[in-house]
């Protein structure tokens, strides 16, 4: 006899089921069961999982959940149709809201008064109808009964479970004599919690994990057998062979919920429409106005014809209110001053650009609107805002303000465990010293298998049996859901609650709501949502604006940086783009003298370029051969040629790679959306793989030489990998522009701004400081009488206007912040500025007695020479705040005279790795060059003489590391920037020479390396052949280098 | 004028976890404070030190560094017990030593005089150094005049050292890097670095008031002690000496009335003695040797340390009646362990309550002291699935007042065997009533039910039992089990 099971819990239930959502419904049509219930403890986190293959496979999935009750009991409720799992969201969700993060707990009460839809098993060895003898409180089974007779009507069954223990025969006994007693009919299930008996080891060790015990500890936590797997028809009936009517209950029960997740139907909340317009009405008139905002009283007919057709297309798929929200969170935004810009494919629409929501004209740059909206996808579009980083939270907190907790959460993050994670937590299961598991893990890269080499230089034996459990369990819980974390800025609205869709809890972080799924999961049943991320490069040019207005009265924006700047292009040509958005990274940067950007679009190729897609793809050469008339270009069949024209034959944009796929390959729209969401599954391995035998094989068919299709399907993958579509790069390349264009023109607002939106980009703060000395701009040391909390700007004496190379003549100096002093609070500077405020310092007593700083932010304060111009070196400032802070909460202060010792003075080069040790810079000096005789005199060369030599030269070179990076794309190639007082040198090191020298390249700041000078198109590297560690005799400070995996 | 040695047994614990693991040698090694990730590196090895690990690190900081570091905790009750040991040693060399309360590995001991037993002072040291060497440690030796001036020099120095006079300790001492001296907190020593005072003499440049008020009384006394305007003599520990009595007797005593007769001329001083130190007789150690036989040890305990003798000795009296010597006793010696005691355990006589829990600790004490340390246990619940891991025995101290909880009366006990007894194969199917799980006697198995599964253990030693009550025609009811990894049944028990 056939049967359903009623009680699964998969891998999200999580650290209690073994199994994935996929691996339950795989392993159930396997069985040839025809449905199963999923209903993970207290969430139906894993049910879009489970859904999406079991449409796969034409498995019903029944949608439930355990739900936890007071006084730790357990009920599981099915959904029956769509009312019913409305309830179970709205229940769900009002345990969660009330419980710490990570718990659940509900009354009898809310479970009645959502049972509308709802079927309710109630057994298991936690049910109140099992106990040993009714509590002696109100809430006992008798009581209850009547409760969830009243409710559930005949949707209420006893849920017998066996599990082959001998408790059960008596538990069981209770169950069936309370049941009979209530006229509840009782059906069998076993609760499940693996697809396999084999992944039972997995389950007790994720039992200990969520216990915190180890498996020796653990004891009667774990389940006293390996029962809990999903049986056979043949297996289930075997264990309920004293009473098949159980077992046919089963079915009865699972042909009652018809529900599925596909009869989710989503209503976008609808914004207030004036004058009782509908939302395409009101949509339709914002967009013309904006329209001839954009274009004047004209709007062009080209313009108008794609608003025209958008517009039809968002009507006709109900989508207008979607694009009323993006507008009025646009409009929120801009109202309070913060400065946002949309991002992705949403650039691609015509409708977007004229709300003022992208940036991009995408007629005019001829973007393809269907990248964003088609009606053959029928997927909701998505839009994501950039918006300024440190302002971020006004944006999400209006979101909740507007629509309500119940209308807005926040999209989840599902952390999975990866390698490290994995031999933590399994490790400590298996009771291994912590010190031993956190070496292993290190040794591991984040990704991959636990493997028994990495084991054996970890000092572990791979062959003793605990090892081979560690490497076991290890490997398969990789990919197990570990914990739910929140999206960086992903929110889903709803017109009616969200918990209608799907439950709602609390976030780790205060005031923060988050729904049960992940972005993915979103997606997946077709839902909408809204990306709210923070930009720091927004914040960094809204700084720089309000700068220019406050100090030159320039009132420059987004809109009116001049996009054809010729200077600008021309500092973008000879890679002077330290601190620019997007292209000041290291490959950036040796990209730039090669292509030579002279436009608006070659930067949006730049910003496309140098990215794995095109890397792994192979596009890079022939582009830039194509672009300087090195090779011809050619298509490699004719119907391409509108596809890949703009881009010189060679695919660059993420849809150019899809439309290849249609046109060439003849995907359908289909094809190609799973083509899309498959090059968007970053890592997910083996996704894309499935496409390389019908693209290959569809391509040649279509006259396509096989070598030709080949590279296509590498390119494919390598934009799998990550790739930019042309939208998102256009409206990152408008914020890269602008920003080059602040640093040219106007490089102290440029460096000032940048220094106060920190952290971001590429660089530390220092090599900023450096870059910004090095073109002229006088940068001024940290000082309790000038410095403000951020840097701010100072007049030079020569400035004035008509005056100097700046275009208004007007010239400033950038004074450092005091939020650059390490262990200096916000709420410190507050008090400096406050006390400043009211008159000058007069000495460093006076200081003291009126900023009133604790000790540590006094010494924090001397450290970092901020005393200097009240006649105090740093020393003797050092010695006296010990005393004056202390004398300073005596009851009756007395008046000290001592003898102040005399220290040591400091040198040029202690004052340098003083300021870096106390503020991560210097403005004084770079660390090298006191030390530049003594570096010349070992025969080391700057970096300006490295930069004038041959190629192929040999040279010696010694800096400070300031970068290290070794991308997945470049084979194992290890990229390292050196620096010191007159630039950088870039480094190229192959593996076997990072090899040999990995602890010296990992760890140490002064990196000395002999190697062959490459110059090729402007750009130098040196090929590494040794490094060493010279030999200074001085501690040099630590100089904070960023390091990229 | 005195003279004073220090030993100096640098980086102890790294030393002892090098002993505990001496495979780890070849390798970089750190000792931390706790065996967690995040947990401070107290001392490292030269090859650890080589590649930039440095005390003060994370271990997780300092694998990044190097990914083969090996470290551990050392207990603070080994490093103890070893600075114990190490003390103890030290004292074969010199009749006072002090062993540093704050710095394990750091001694001192007196050597005036040892010149007259040793052709040097030179020499002493060199047999210390020796000594600790056969122990596995190795030492620096300095020897001097101050207890400061002979520490400080020995952070520094390469393996001895004798200073001929005073002003060469002070000279020697006050070359001596703050950071090396050990007594000072991190954060002090970073702030007199910044200040550029990094040695001893330059500490000694500043104002010794001004460094009270700045950083505190610790780092003033240790100017004063550097500057030698502080007395600091040698405090010398003096280990306890056992209390022990022992007579030998003229002939072979065989009657043990007569040997607790004789044991009790013995106790009675010994019990004096411990009163007089304000403790009790925690644990009373007699050794018997019988005439032509090897020495019998036994150790009675009273329920609780006292001086009662009339206690102790019933108990002496009922272990003497249970050993059985094969011959008469030449010679006996009794060792007290003294324990301190409360006002109450110091009196004789106290006043007896009604329901007097220490009468039941002094019948468990008799109980003990006439059949064993073990005789005495209870049993405690314990969370294992398995029949034998759900309950366990252990030894049991002191009787508690009871607080039964109310327990529900079932009408079937299930009784446990301590080990499972093998049966015969069942035949198949093994519902017949063929089976004869103990021969004739029980009759043939009439019914059963099962199986009720039980497994796991899988990460040390898997079983997988099917268990099974089954009733006999006689009318028993058997608990049995199916081993599955041993292929057998097994009867583990009957249901009364």
């Amino acid at each position: 006899m056939n049967y359903v099971p009623l009680w699964c819990k998969t891998n999200f239930s999580f650290h209690e089921g073994a199994s994935h959502p996929e691996e339950l419904v795989e392993e159930a049509h396997r069985l040839g069961l025809r449905a199963i219930a999923i209903t993970d403890r207290d969430g139906v986190y894993g049910i879009v999982e489970a859904h999406l293959k079991a449409r796969e496979l034409g498995v019903h999935v029944i949608v439930g959940a355990q739900v936890t009750v007071s006084e730790s009991t357990v009920i599981v409720l099915l959904a029956r149709d769509r009312t019913g799992y409305a309830n179970l969201c709205q229940l769900l969700t009002i345990g969660r809201l009330r419980s710490p993060k990570g718990e659940s707990v509900v009354t009898w009460d809310e479970v009645c008064t959502h049972a509308k839809g709802l079927i309710s098993l109630w057994g298991g060895d936690r049910s109140l109808l099992v106990a040993e003898a009714a509590p002696q409180s109100d809430r006992g089974p008798d009581l209850v009964a009547g409760w969830l007779r009243d409710a559930f009507g005949d949707a209420l069954y006893a849920m017998a479970a066996r599990h082959r223990r001998d408790t059960e025969v008596r538990q069981e006994a209770h169950l069936r004599e309370r049941a009979s007693r209530y006229g509840i009919p009782v059906v069998g299930a076993v609760e499940v919690l693996y697809h396999m008996p084999s992944r039972r080891p997995v389950q007790d060790a994720l039992t200990c994990i969520r216990q915190g015990v180890t498996l020796a500890e653990a004891g009667q936590l774990l389940k006293p057998n390996g029962e809990h797997d999903l049986k056979s028809p043949f297996a289930f009936a075997a264990l309920f062979d004293n009473d098949p009517h159980t077992v046919g209950l089963t079915n009865e029960v699972a042909s009652r919920c018809t529900f599925s997740l596909a009869e989710l139907r989503y209503r976008y909340p609808s914004e207030h429409l004036p004058d009782g317009k509908t939302s395409s009405q009101w949509l339709r008139e914002l967009t013309f106005a904006g329209a001839q905002e954009r274009h004047g009283s004209v709007v062009p007919p080209d313009v108008a014809m794609q608003l025209e057709r958008e517009l039809a297309l968002i009507d006709e798929l109900d989508y207008c209110g979607y694009f009323l929200t993006m507008y009025e969170i646009v409009r929120f935004c801009r109202s309070r001053g913060i400065l946002c810009q949309g991002r992705g494919s949403a650039a691609n629409s015509a409708v977007c650009y004229c709300l003022g929501i992208t940036a991009v004209d995408p007629v005019r740059m001829d973007l393809l609107f269907e990248r964003f909206l088609s009606r053959e996808r029928a997927e909701p579009p998505d839009i994501d805002l950039d918006i300024e980083h440190d302002r971020r939270e006004e944006a999400i907190q209006w979101m909740y303000e507007k629509y309500g907790r119940d209308r807005a959460a926040m999209v989840a993050n599902i952390i999975r465990y990866r390698t490290r994670s994995a031999v933590r937590d399994v490790g400590k299961t298996l009771g291994l010293s912590l010190t031993t598991l956190d070496r292993l893990a290190k040794m591991h890269s984040h990704y991959g298998d636990v493997a028994p080499d990495v084991l054996r230089e970890g000092g572990l034996d791979p062959d003793a049996p605990l090892h081979r459990y560690l490497m076991r369990l290890a490997n398969e819980i990789l990919d197990f859901p570990r914990h739910l974390s929140i999206h960086p800025g992903g929110f889903l609205l709803g017109h009616e609650p969200v918990s209608a869709l799907v439950p709602i809890e609390n976030a780790t972080m205060p005031e923060r709501t988050v729904i049960q799924w992940d972005k993915d999961s979103v997606e997946g049943v077709g839902l909408f949502k809204v990306d709210l991320l923070g930009l720091g490069a927004l914040t960094q040019l809204h700084l720089a604006f309000d700068q220019l207005q406050q100090y030159r009265g320039i009132n420059l924006s987004m809109a009116t940086v001049p996009g054809d700047d010729a200077e600008t292009f021309e500092w973008i040509c000879r890679a002077d783009t330290i601190g620019v958005f997007q292209i000041e990274s290291r490959a950036q940067m040796a990209m730039l003298p090669r292509l030579r950007p002279r436009n608006y679009y070659d930067l949006v190729v730049e910003v496309s370029i140098v990215r794995p897609g095109p890397i792994v793809g192979g596009m890079v050469h022939p582009y830039l051969r194509r672009r300087h008339g090195g090779e011809p270009i050619e298509y490699p069949h004719p119907s391409l040629e509108p596809v890949l024209g703009k881009t010189l034959g060679v695919p660059l944009f993420q849809e150019q790679v899809i439309r290849l796929a249609m046109v060439a390959a003849d995907y359908t729209p289909g094809e190609a959306d799973q083509l899309r969401r498959d090059m968007a599954a970053w890592r997910r391995s083996g996704r894309i793989e499935r496409h390389r035998d019908r693209l290959i094989s569809r391509m040649q068919a279509n006259g396509i030489a096989p070598e030709f299709a080949a590279r296509v399907f590498e390119q494919i993958r390598g934009f799998g990998e990550y790739g930019f579509p042309e939208a998102h790069a256009s409206s990152f390349a408008l914020i890269a522009f602008a920003s080059a264009y602040l640093k040219r023109h106007y490089h102290a607002e440029f460096t000032c701004s940048l220094l106060n939106a920190q952290p971001m980009g590429f660089y530390a703060p220092s090599t900023i400081v450096e870059d910004a000395k090095r073109h002229g701009v006088e940068v001024r040391p940290i000082d309790v009488l000038r410095s403000a909390w951020g840097c701010i700007l100072e007049e030079l004496a020569d400035s004035l206007p008509g005056n100097g190379d700046q275009p208004d003549g007007w010239r400033f100096a950038v004074r450092m912040g005091l939020r650059y002093v390490k262990g200096l609070g916000e709420e410190h500077g507050v008090c400096i500025t406050g006390a400043r405020a009211d008159g000058p310092f007069e000495s460093l007593d006076d200081f003291v007695r009126r900023a009133g700083l604790d000790v540590r932010a006094l010494v924090a304060l001397a450290r970092a020479g901020a005393f200097e111009r009240l006649g105090v070196d740093r020393r003797e400032a050092l010695w006296q705040i010990r005393a004056l802070a202390k004398r300073l909460g005596m009851t009756l202060p007395m008046k000290v005279s001592e003898t102040i010792p005399r220290f040591d003075g400091l040198g040029a080069f202690e004052v340098i790795a003083w300021d870096y040790d106390a503020t991560s810079h210097s403005v004084r000096g770079h660390p090298l060059e006191p030390l530049r005789d003594q570096l010349a005199a070992a025969g080391l060369l700057d970096a300006q003489t490295v930069a004038a030599r041959n190629d192929g030269e040999t040279v010696r070179y010694a800096g400070l590391v300031i970068c290290r990076q070794m991308p997945g794309t470049a084979s194992g190639v290890t990229f390292m920037t050196l620096e010191d007082e007159t630039g950088f040198v870039n480094l190229v090191v192959w593996p076997r020479v990072f090899e040999r020298n990995a602890r010296l390249a990992k760890s140490t700041p002064l990196l000395g390396v002999t190697g062959r000078l490459q110059k090729q198109q402007g750009v130098v590297h040196i090929i590494v052949q040794k490094m060493w560690k010279p030999e200074l005799h001085r501690r040099l400070p630590a100089v904070a280098s960023r390091d990229f995996h | 004028m005195e003279r004073l040695a220090c030993v100096n047994v640098p980086a102890l614990p790294l030393q002892i976890l090098l002993q505990d693991h001496p495979d780890w040698r070849p390798h970089p090694v750190a000792v931390v404070a706790e065996d967690r990730p995040q947990s401070p590196i107290l001392s490292v090895n030269g090859r650890a030190r080589k590649s930039g690990v440095a005390p003060g690190l994370s271990y997780a900081s300092a694998l990044s560094l190097l990914p083969d570091l090996r470290a551990a905790p050392v207990v603070p009750s080994h490093l103890a017990r070893t600075v114990e040991a190490l003390a103890a040693r030290l004292r074969a060399f010199s009749p006072e030593v002090e062993a540093s309360s704050h710095e394990p590995g750091v001694l001192w001991a007196n050597v005036s005089g040892l010149h007259r037993l040793y052709p040097s002072l030179e020499s002493w040291a060199c047999a210390v150094r020796t000594d600790l060497a056969g122990m596995g440690f190795t030492a620096l030796i300095v020897v001097g005049f101050t207890k400061f001036g002979t520490s400080a020099a020995a952070r520094t120095a390469r393996t001895i050292r004798v200073f001929a006079d005073s002003s060469e300790e002070r000279e020697a001492a006050g070359r001596v890097p703050l950071a090396r001296l050990g007594a000072i907190p991190p954060e002090t020593i970073e702030a007199l670095h910044e200040l550029g005072i990094r040695s001893v003499g330059a500490l000694l440049g500043l104002p010794a008031a001004g460094l009270l008020e700045r950083f505190g009384p610790e780092l003033h006394r240790l100017h004063l002690l550097a500057a030698d305007a502080l007395w600091a003599p040698l405090q010398p520990q003096i280990p306890a000496e056992p209390i022990r009595r022992s007579v030998l007797l003229d002939a072979p005593e065989d009657n043990a009335d007569g040997l607790v007769f004789l044991i009790k001329r013995l106790l009675h001083p010994m019990l004096s003695a411990l009163a007089s130190s304000g403790r009790a007789l925690g644990a009373l150690d007699v050794r018997l040797r019988p005439d032509r036989q090897a020495w019998h040890a036994e150790r009675i305990r009273p329920a609780s340390p006292t001086l009662d003798a009339v206690q102790i000795l019933d108990l002496v009296r009922l272990r003497l009646e249970s050993v059985g010597l094969v011959a008469g006793v030449l010679e006996i010696e009794l060792e007290a362990s003294g324990q301190q005691a409360t006002p109450d355990q110091l009196h004789l006589f106290t006043e007896h309550q009604q329901r007097d829990l220490e009468a039941g600790n002094r019948a468990l004490a008799r109980l003990r002291a006439e059949l064993g340390d073990d005789a005495v246990v209870r049993a405690v619940l314990r969370n294992g699935h398995l029949p034998e891991g759900r309950f366990g025995w252990e030894p049991m101290d002191r009787l508690q007042i009871p607080r039964p909880h109310p327990v529900e009366v079932r009408a079937l006990v299930r009784r446990v065997f301590a080990r499972p007894q093998g049966l015969p194969p069942a035949p198949r199917p093994s519902h017949d009533d063929g089976w004869l799980v103990s021969g004739v006697v029980r009759g043939a198995v009439s019914d059963q039910t099962g199986p009720y599964i039980l497994s796991g253990g899988w990460w040390v030693r898997e079983v997988r039992r099917d268990y099974y009550y089954i009733e006999t025609r006689r009318g028993e009811l058997l608990w049995v089990y199916y081993d599955r990894r041993r292929r057998g049944w097994f009867h583990h028990g009957r249901v009364e």
